[in-house]
């Protein structure tokens, strides 16, 4: 069974139901997730999310700050990931 | 009176102030030292202050039970009246380690501190520079706490209502125990392996706190960063700060010829639940973690071995059950809490406090109108542990706090750990 699509809103889903991010107002695929408090400890629960529920590891070295700045950004590094790996 | 919801953390903090007060270790107070090219804006730093002081009736609570169901709740008279921001007379240097020690033990030239947060400015020089010094009791307020009121008082949104305070959910005893099992087990498997911190059991337990402040020089703080980027990637600062902080014990251990197997850390850990407006009251949680003493050889070995341990106690679902022990925990009274934990423990309550606070005041450069150089926070930590280490973040600029209780460090061995954790830091390099 083909695995579902990784995009912005299967991120922001996941930011929120995790509460790795607690944002007051929605979160959008373009907005800036290091002002909303993705901090080093966010980042560590956000690296086991991605890994336990899109089954993709992330190196350290692989972390940018623009691969990680917003929902839209992040979706597009995973697809990539995910489309390499297969 | 108004009654605000109590987190677990809550209760931690203030079993553990309870634990200090009764074996003469004083009060938990933290001081934060804000460090600036120029003047406050002094109207609007005294404005936000008050509106702050208005705004959170937090700040004259007290941790209570609640009549039904014994439940723990903050007790709040309402809004205090701020105390007055303190300006101090302009000095040759900014203000010394015995201004600072006083802070951190509660205290101003005057007697003890009768507020739970304190603001003074100190200019020095002839340059125009200030300190900003903020004394806090820590059981109102954490590393995250403190850097969101930076955050209000540089931002001027400091009339902003906080928002309503989630209530816990509230469930049945035995799920929580479920919960709690994987960490009590963990414990007690700790326990057998005979953990230990900077203090001995023949080492005083109420010795005045010290503390030393290692600031990193620009060019070292680029090394350091550099250093982490190699090790961690761009973001993961925690991990290699705690693992930093794990083998400076690690050092300490091997001069005084001890042996201990692990080394249980406590990892500050995104709470649930809290919003980021909520200032007073503590954000995080607590994630222990139990570092194989072997395993920190080398510092890229000790990150991969902490971001290992850390990756199974998520799969464990380690913070929730910290956080329903201590749910568990709550339901003692709680000048009971730390004792039981030293019961449980060995003596001991962890092996060291060990912080890292993100970056302080993050995008922001300039505080009510004058520029930042630096900031950092200095906590004062119980014996045992004995030992905090604590690293703080300023656009790039690194400062490590080591702080101790007199009696369990001795000078030498604090200049051990610098050394060593500067070399940590910095992959040997001198200054």
């Amino acid at each position: 069974m083909p695995e579902a699509p990784i995009t912005p809103a299967t991120v922001i889903e996941l930011l929120t139901s995790e509460h790795i991010l607690e944002p007051h107002e929605p979160i959008l695929p373009e907005t800036d997730l290091f002002t909303l408090g993705l901090d080093s400890m966010a980042m560590m629960q956000l690296l086991l999310q991605i890994e336990q529920r899109f089954r993709l590891t992330v190196n350290p070295a692989e972390m940018t700050r623009e691969r990680f700045a917003t929902a839209g950004s992040l979706a597009t590094f995973l697809g990539e990931k995910r489309r390499l790996a297969a | 009176m108004p009654t605000l919801p109590a987190t677990t953390v809550d209760f931690f903090l203030a079993g553990l102030e309870s634990f200090m007060r009764r074996s003469g270790q004083g009060t938990h107070w933290g001081v934060t030292v804000l460090r600036l090219g120029g003047k406050p804006d002094a109207e609007a730093l005294t404005s936000r202050w008050e509106q702050i002081h208005a705004h959170h009736p937090m700040l004259g609570a007290r941790l209570k039970r609640a009549w039904r169901g014994w439940r723990l709740v903050w007790d709040s008279p309402g809004p205090i009246p701020a105390p007055p921001v303190v300006w101090h007379p302009s000095q040759p240097l900014p203000p010394g380690a015995e201004v600072l020690r006083e802070r951190f033990q509660g205290r101003d030239g005057g007697g003890p501190l009768h507020s739970p947060l304190l603001m003074e400015v100190f200019p020095f020089g002839q340059d125009g520079e200030h300190v900003v010094l903020l004394t806090w009791r820590h059981a109102l307020l954490d590393g995250t706490g403190i850097n969101l009121l930076l955050e209000k008082l540089a931002s001027g949104d400091a009339d902003a209502s906080p928002p309503e305070m989630a209530v816990p959910k509230r469930e049945g005893i035995g799920r929580v125990f479920q919960r709690a099992r994987p960490l009590m087990k963990r414990l007690h498997a700790m326990t057998s392996a005979g953990c230990l911190s900077a203090w001995a059991k023949d080492m005083p337990k109420g010795g005045e706190p010290d503390f030393r402040v290692i600031e990193l020089s620009h060019g070292q703080s680029e090394l350091a960063m550099t250093r982490l980027r190699t090790i961690c990637g761009e973001f993961l600062q925690m991990p290699f700060y705690a693992a930093v902080a794990a083998r400076a014990l690690r050092l300490l251990h091997e001069k005084r010829g001890w042996r201990s197997p692990e080394i249980h850390l406590h990892l500050p850990c995104q709470s649930r639940g809290r919003s980021r407006n909520l200032v007073f009251g503590n954000h995080m949680g607590t994630l222990p973690l139990f570092l194989d003493a072997g395993a920190l050889g080398t510092l890229e070995e000790a990150v991969q071995h902490l971001l290992a341990t850390y990756r199974e106690a998520m799969r464990q679902d380690m913070p929730r059950a910290s956080e329903a022990l201590m749910t568990l925990a709550s339901h003692l009274p709680v000048r009971w809490f730390i004792p039981a934990v030293r019961l449980t423990n060995r003596g001991q309550i962890c092996s060291l406090f060990h912080s890292h606070t993100g970056s302080f005041l993050p995008g922001r450069s300039e505080f009510t109108g004058a520029p930042v150089q630096n900031v950092c926070t200095i906590p004062n930590v119980c014996s045992p542990p004995g030992l905090g280490v604590f690293f703080s973040d300023f656009a790039g600029r690194i400062t490590v706090t080591l702080s101790w209780r007199r009696g369990v460090i001795s000078p030498e061995e604090a200049d051990l750990l610098s050394r060593g954790i500067e070399a940590d830091l910095t992959d040997g390099s001198p200054k």
